[in-house]
């Protein structure tokens, strides 16, 4: 990249040339890549401590006569810097060559660069090529991906071990980092935002807190509170996007109008300073109430004239594009706010004394001058202040869509419900109203008032009811959303009146008459039909927050005083505004106030904090404190005046009263004996609070109260004790850590409870399944794998619509409704996808030695049985578990399973023998690539995980909880990948002979995608045998494993005919046609099952008919020879599998392995001979002779008779069989399906190693003959040391044993 | 080992939102039924002494916000309960069908010693409405299949069984006392008093 040209006088320090052309030079920095030497260690040392930090690419320009170089170019890679060089070989070179003065050329270059360098910023981003270099390096050193931006860097000093390392803070959007190298060592520590639990500073030090109880320090020696407040405000961001997003919480920052408010000359970074200006923006909206779009622009100093004590007071302005604000310096003294489009005129006057010059005079609509004086660039400000007006944009009402709905805006109810005084307290309310009426004319009224300590204190004392809806308007800002949205209300209420069968409606309903049932006008529609429109409106402008209780109680009392519109629009101040996130799921933002009460009690009244900590009293009592604004809470009319108070405190009077109420009742408090009491206690003062000054005389509650405190005192107390104390900047702060803390509290208590309802898992301990969600967790919120999850996201949707017609029916909704243990989606946050899966599978457990083979994939795919692309928790730690178990035999036969077919094809097989860099990426890498472009569709299936083909319903879910019942009643490990049974798909099934065959070569077509002939069909046949064999013999866990398997098979059966033919449309049809009938394969073999059943008189029950649940009755049976049923494996994955057992290993094969693997091959070629397929079918016999352990060599030790009778469908079957077995085309051709004839032409073969397989009940056997191997397997993995290993590789960025 | 008695009962209402926990509550408490309750937001609270067993012991009634999303605060309450209520509407399927919900929740957070036995006591409340919806036979088979949870049919604004049931809590919550005293030399008593329960509830149920 070209930059401004720079003059340097020692150009070779440093620096190695890499090329040399007569006027230029190609230099890199010593230090960066592969020399070791002592110099270039040195210079990196140099760099890290002194921050220097410069690109490792650079071009200098130099004159062989002169010893000045200009540096005109740096690059950050190579590729970078020779594209630069590149350019000056062909534009440069031969110009320079002919110029005959050296300066000439020198000025010549210089004078193109600059241009050049111009000509590129123009167009840029605006950072400066510096901070492009640190970002560059950052994304670098850390590993971040391209999406994560560098907000900016600080030199810090990071103490471990009592040994300083001097190095670089780096603060990016969601992470901060540090980078040390001193002498070759290097230090790298990545923190996640979101993973603050505590940050906290002193003197030049911050330090950090994370979720796992580490704590790191940095001590800073400039910018230290810059970067304290960015940390700060990025934790906050990370925070509340986990509270509103859970599901992606990255922070990911657009660049907004923000930027163009700082500086364009500033050294910061354009993201450093948005993010300044977006905080400032805050902090201005927070006190002047505006609109959350409402954006600073500006501010500027100045006094203003307040004519009601006729003297200027100092302060600044503040501009925003709708807004002209003042506030004073004085705390309270003065503010203004002007809406801009009430703004007639602006004139400049400058008839002054000399002290009060440079003045300018601001006519509002109402022709009332504001005058400000001393303002500091006069000229700027009116230029601004122009350039606002011509902007400024006057929302009208939109054209609305027509709703055959009929209905009236109510006005204030309480015009038509008049509260009757008594004629004393009439008379007063009268009094309270002539002071406001005589406060109006000295201070203005409408928004545009001088808002000073006078109008404060006319608050507290209460505001008459006439003024209330004016007052409480503008002082909580609904006023200007309201003016920014007209007809929007309007156009919600008739929309939500359209929406039927609303769960929130109801709730909504459910609720009008129990939210002011006191008052009159709730007791008939006036006031609930009103207070309907509002919720139902507000739960539609804001689905996020919906309804939630408490809300009904505030707004009906907002409509009494205000219309409807008005009420709606307070409404949405309030839950947006005024008290964030409080409506939310679990109210959140209520309790994280409540933490924020807890602290200030602790500070303010610690002597009574530790009592009521161990009574647990504070949080159980005061949600409705916050969540109701004390309505409800204390009687009616005293908590109007709350009320009124908070309209213009915000959440502070809240605060502020409950800390009055918990002293002045602090000696019962600590009397109390249990929560009970001391609820009982404050529940009965609460209700004792009365308003001597706003009595309704008819209140129907008979109720006896003792009267304990009038509001006023209760108000004026807490001012006074509170008020000064307790300010806004102290509650955000308050805030912002307590927001941390219940965020995390709320990962604390999901994961207890998670760790609870798995408790029974035979495989981990509490802390191990504590420690596996903590990962969990992590790694879902590393970046990677959420941009992952996005991309395949849309890989997805581009995909699915072609490649998997049946992708939409997994009914994941509806699971969620009968998922035992959690309709609540606290199990749903730690499921997880793939990614997750393969990251932590490759990170955790011993089999990630195994390279040749993605077995990873593969027990994913075995594991996600409904084909979701997601685990549960419960699927994770059965398959993890038994990995990592030391269950020798389990886990040698989940890993024959994990080589079988269609698990691991024989297209995967081929690929892998392809000659290729076996490196883990490159495979990878290829795998992916294939997937996408390869043509045979079967592949990209294969890469994602398996889709649903069957359907789920409740009755489905009743099966699969007996079965996990039994499996865990059993005690039995098995449960494990394979506790969700087959069930039976909804398809009727047709079973006449052909269409059974035609099953029966689709199921398997995809696996010898080259064979088709006898083994074919033997294959099929042995599976079938298997399955029958298997339901009699009532393992359980083999045939769920085969069902598995079928299921898998039926995922990825498009025919491989879509490489072959041109047809791809009609492929596409039969592939659809296929995937059904194949769905209904294990339907089908239970059905042969049955008929077998009835045929073999075994001391089976009719249960077993019913899919894969008869099997599990009586699995009681001993644990020896229950592997028999899987399928029978084939010489390439049988040599797979061995390989991968070394892998896990290891180590080399010893000469135990070696005889085993001999006797295996062996026993694989004598199997071919007795191949015939009846013989097959009497294998399955052998399962019903219960627990047989097979001889020395592994051979089946019974043979079984011949069954003698045949139903129909089953002679259909064997003559299928029998027709594969002569191998012809012809017989494929018979079972007539598109498939078979399309593969047919390749399948001539039925050489022996396609013949070859092999039992898993002889690998079994012959496995456990090596003790090496089982010394290998019987090994228990422990988790929490590779979770602690991988959190501690994450955190130092150290290389993975899995990158993507 | 006596003294470690306490009489102090604390049982806690637990239901989907409105199905009349509140109402409930004050029904057996101040013996009135309004129909200006509110929502109740958060928790409320009320004492009562009773007689069981002539031991007079104070209950505790945690009445609790029914909505969804105050169950994450319920938590704090559950914790040292000796016997959970479980509220629904007989007007509304929803409402039984989340009897489940609201029973597992309450095991898992309150994680009693025993959760196989512990005292639950279901009640079909707003059986005064005419358009009733779930059947006395459902609701009993439910009760039945969750180890046989004493079940009730309650009017709070008539105040139909409400006082019966009370007593049939506070009598459950006191054997949880002893239960969890005894636990090891008298595991069987518990079950044999909670079938006798049994046939008095059935009797309930018809009126």
């Amino acid at each position: 990249m070209w930059i401004q040209p720079k003059e340097l006088l020692l150009p070779s320090a440093f620096w190695t040339a890499e090329m040399y052309s007569r006027y230029f030079v190609l230099q890199k920095r010593r230090g960066h890549g592969e020399s070791r030497g002592f110099g270039s260690m040195l210079v990196g040392t140099f760099d890290s401590v002194m921050n220097t930090k410069p690109a490792p690419y650079r071009i200098l320009h130099q004159t062989p006569s002169s010893e000045v170089s200009y540096e005109i170019a740096i690059g950050i890679t190579q590729d970078d810097i020779v594209k630069d060089w590149e350019w000056l070989q062909t534009n440069l070179f031969s110009v320079l060559n002919e110029m005959e003065n050296e300066d000439e050329v020198t000025n010549f270059t210089i004078c193109k660069i600059q241009s050049l360098y111009a000509q590129n910023n123009q167009d840029e981003s605006g950072e400066s090529p510096d901070f492009k270099v640190k970002s560059s390096n950052f994304r670098q050193i850390f590993k971040m991906p391209e999406e994560e931006r560098l907000v900016n860097s600080y030199s810090a000093t990071y103490i471990k071990n009592k040994i300083p390392r001097q190095g670089q803070l780096y603060i990016s959007l969601n992470h901060v980092c540090f980078y040390s190298l001193m002498l070759n060592q290097e230090i790298k520590l990545i923190i996640r935002f979101a993973e603050l639990e505590d940050i906290s500073r002193s003197g030049n030090t911050i330090y950090l807190k994370t979720t796992n109880n580490m704590t790191y320090n940095f001590t800073l020696m400039f910018n230290m509170n810059e970067a304290h407040v960015l940390i700060e405000q990025l934790n906050k961001m990370a925070i509340q996007k986990l509270i509103h997003d859970p599901e992606s919480p990255v922070v990911d920052h657009d660049p907004s109008n923000f930027a163009r408010l700082g500086a364009k000359t500033s050294k910061k970074s354009v993201l450093l300073r948005d993010l300044t200006a977006r905080q400032k923006s805050e902090e201005f909206r927070v006190y002047f109430r505006l609109p959350q779009t409402e954006i600073i622009d500006g501010k500027i100093k100045a006094d203003i004239w307040t004519p009601y004590s006729k003297r200027f007071n100092a302060g600044y302005i503040y501009l925003s594009p709708n807004f002209f604000c003042f506030r004073s310096d004085v705390k309270d003294l003065v503010s203004v706010v002007i809406p801009m489009k009430t703004i007639k005129s602006v004139e400049k006057k400058d008839d002054g004394q000399q002290r009060f010059d440079n003045q300018i005079v601001i006519f509002t609509a109402e022709n009332v001058p504001f005058m400000f004086a001393k303002i500091a660039d006069r000229e700027v400000l009116i230029s601004k202040i122009t350039d606002l007006l011509s902007r400024i944009h006057i929302p009208v009402s939109r054209e609305r869509a027509k709703y055959d709905i009929s209905w009236s805006k109510q006005t204030a109810l309480l015009n038509t419900f008049k509260t009757e005084f008594s004629a004393d307290i009439q008379k007063k309310q009268e009094l309270k109203m002539a002071r406001w009426e005589e406060h109006f004319r000295d201070f203005g009224r409408g928004i545009a008032m001088y808002r000073t300590t006078d109008v404060i204190n006319l608050i507290v004392e209460g505001i008459p009811d006439k003024l209330r809806q004016e007052i409480w308007l503008i002082f909580s800002g609904a006023i200007h959303d309201k003016e920014m949205n007209p007809g929007l209300y309007e156009d919600l209420v008739e929309k939500a009146a359209c929406i039927k069968d609303s769960y929130t409606h109801e709730e909504i309903d459910r609720d009008l008459k129990r939210s002011l049932p006191e008052h009159p006008a709730f007791q008939c529609t006036d006031g609930t039909g009103a207070l309907r429109r509002v919720l139902q409106a507000y739960a539609l402008r804001n689905p996020q927050v919906g309804y939630c209780q408490a809300m009904n109680i505030v707004s009906s009392v907002f409509l009494l005083f205000c219309d409807e519109e008005n009420a709606f629009w307070m409404l949405a101040s309030l839950c947006e505004n005024l008290l964030p996130d409080y409506y939310k799921d679990k109210v959140v933002g209520a309790q994280i106030d409540q933490g924020v009460l807890n602290e200030l009690v602790e500070t303010y009244l610690s002597d009574l904090h530790e009592h009521l900590e161990r009574l647990n009293v504070i949080k159980m009592i005061s949600i409705s404190w916050f969540l109701a604004i004390f309505i409800s809470v204390i009687s009616y009319e005293s908590s109007l005046q709350i009320l009124d108070c908070f309209f213009y405190e915000g959440a502070k009077i809240i605060f502020m009263v409950s800390l009055q109420i918990i002293e002045w009742n602090r000696d019962k408090l600590l009397n109390c004996q249990d929560d009970g009491e001391a609820m009982l206690v404050l529940q009965t003062y609460l209700e004792g609070i009365y308003n001597p000054e706003y009595q309704v005389p008819q209140t129907t509650d008979k109720r006896e109260r003792v009267r304990t405190q009038t509001v006023q005192t209760l108000i004026h107390e807490a001012y006074t004790k509170f008020g000064e104390e307790l300010t806004q900047q102290r509650i955000e702060e308050l805030r912002n850590k307590h927001r941390r803390l219940t965020m995390r509290q709320f990962d604390i208590d999901n994961e207890k409870t998670i760790v609870k309802a798995h408790m029974q898992n035979v495989y981990f301990e509490r802390q191990e399944l504590h420690m596996l969600l903590t990962i969990i967790r992590e790694e879902k919120l590393t970046l990677k794998s959420m941009q992952q999850q996005q991309q395949k996201a849309q890989c997805h949707m581009s995909e699915a619509p072609q490649l998997l017609p049946h992708h939409q029916s997994p009914t994941r909704a509806g699971l969620g409704d009968v998922m035992p243990g959690g309709g609540n989606g606290r199990h749903e946050a730690y499921s997880v996808n793939f990614e997750v899966f393969h990251t932590l599978f490759t990170e955790l457990t011993p089999w990630r030695k195994c390279v040749s083979v993605d077995v990873g994939e593969k027990l994913f795919r075995l594991t996600d049985k409904k084909g979701t692309g997601q685990l549960d928790f419960g699927q994770l730690i059965n398959a993890f578990g038994l990995v990592c178990s030391s269950k020798s035999m389990e886990k040698l036969k989940l890993l024959f399973v994990l080589h079988l077919p269609p698990l691991l094809s024989k297209a995967e097989i081929e690929r892998m023998r392809r000659p290729r860099p076996r490196t883990k990426d490159d495979a990878e890498e290829a795998f992916e690539a294939e997937d996408f472009f390869d043509e045979d569709a079967s592949e990209s299936i294969e890469a994602l995980p398996s889709p649903s083909d069957h359907n789920f319903d409740a009755d489905d879910y009743a099966l699969i909880s007996a079965t996990q019942h039994l499996h865990n009643l059993a005690g039995i490990s098995g449960n494990t990948f394979m506790d969700l049974s087959r069930t039976t798909p909804n398809l009727s099934l047709n079973s006449n002979a052909s269409s059974l065959a035609q099953r029966n070569s689709t199921f398997y077509v995809d696996l010898p995608a080259a064979h088709q002939g006898t083994t074919t069909r033997t294959d099929a046949g042995q599976d079938d045998d298997n399955d029958i064999g298997l339901r009699q013999q009532g393992r359980y866990e083999s045939i769920d494993t085969f069902s598995d398997i079928s299921d898998l098979g039926a995922a990825r059966i498009t025919p491989p005919q879509t490489s072959t033919t041109a047809a791809a449309a009609s492929a596409a049809e039969q592939m659809l046609l296929n995937v059904e009938t194949i769905s209904n394969f294990s339907q089908i073999s239970d059905l042969v099952a049955a008929t077998r059943l009835e045929r073999a008189d075994s001391n089976a029950t009719d249960t077993r008919s019913l899919g894969s649940l008869g099997y599990l009755l009586d699995e009681g049976a001993s644990a020896t020879g229950q592997h028999r049923q899987v399928p029978n494996m084939r010489k390439e994955n049988f040599q797979l599998l061995w390989r991968s057992i070394i892998e896990i290993m290891g180590c080399v094969q010893d000469e135990d392995m070696r005889r085993a693997y001999e006797n295996l091959i062996e026993m694989g070629n004598s199997n071919i001979k007795k191949e015939p397929s009846l013989e097959s079918f009497t294998q399955l016999n052998l399962g019903g002779s219960g627990d047989e352990q097979p001889d020395s060599n592994g051979n089946p030790t019974t043979p079984a008779a011949e069954p003698s009778s045949t139903t129909r469908l089953f002679v259909a079957l064997e003559e299928e069989l029998r027709q594969a077995k002569a191998g012809t085309a012809a017989a494929a051709g018979a079972s007539a399906t598109a498939t078979t004839s399309n593969s047919s032409g390749s399948s001539n073969s039925t050489n022996t190693s396609d013949a070859w397989h092999i039992s898993i009940n002889q690998f079994i056997a012959t496995v456990l003959t090596c003790e090496c191997i089982v010394k290998a397997f019987q090994t228990r993995t422990h988790i929490v040391e590779q979770i602690e290993q991988l959190q501690k590789k994450r955190r130092k960025c150290l290389s993975t044993n899995y990158n993507y | 080992m006596a003294s470690r008695k306490k009489s102090l009962l604390k049982v806690i209402i637990l239901g989907d939102s409105s199905v009349g926990k509140t109402s409930l509550m004050n029904q057996y408490v101040n013996k009135r039924f309004s129909n200006q309750y509110k929502a109740t937001i958060g928790a409320d609270f009320c004492t009562k002494e009773v007689v069981v067993n002539d031991r007079v012991v104070t209950m505790q009634i945690w009445d609790t916000a029914g909505q969804e999303r105050f169950q994450s605060l319920g938590v704090a309450f559950y914790r040292g309960a000796d016997c959970c209520v479980l509220v629904y509407d007989v007007t509304a399927p929803n409402s039984f069908k989340n009897l489940d919900s609201w029973r597992d929740e309450f095991l898992i957070q309150a994680s009693p010693r025993d959760p196989e036995h512990f005292p639950f006591v279901v009640l079909g409340n707003k059986v005064d409405l005419d358009n009733r919806q779930v059947s006395t036979r459902r609701a009993q088979q439910w009760c039945q299949s969750k180890n046989d949870i004493p079940y009730y049919e309650t009017s709070a604004k008539e105040g139909i069984n409400v006082e019966m049931a009370f007593q049939t809590i506070a009598k459950n919550a006191l054997e949880q006392e002893t239960e969890a005293e005894l636990i090891n030399d008298f595991p069987d008593q518990i079950r044999l008093n909670s079938e006798n329960n049994r046939p008095g509830n059935a009797d309930n149920c018809q009126c």
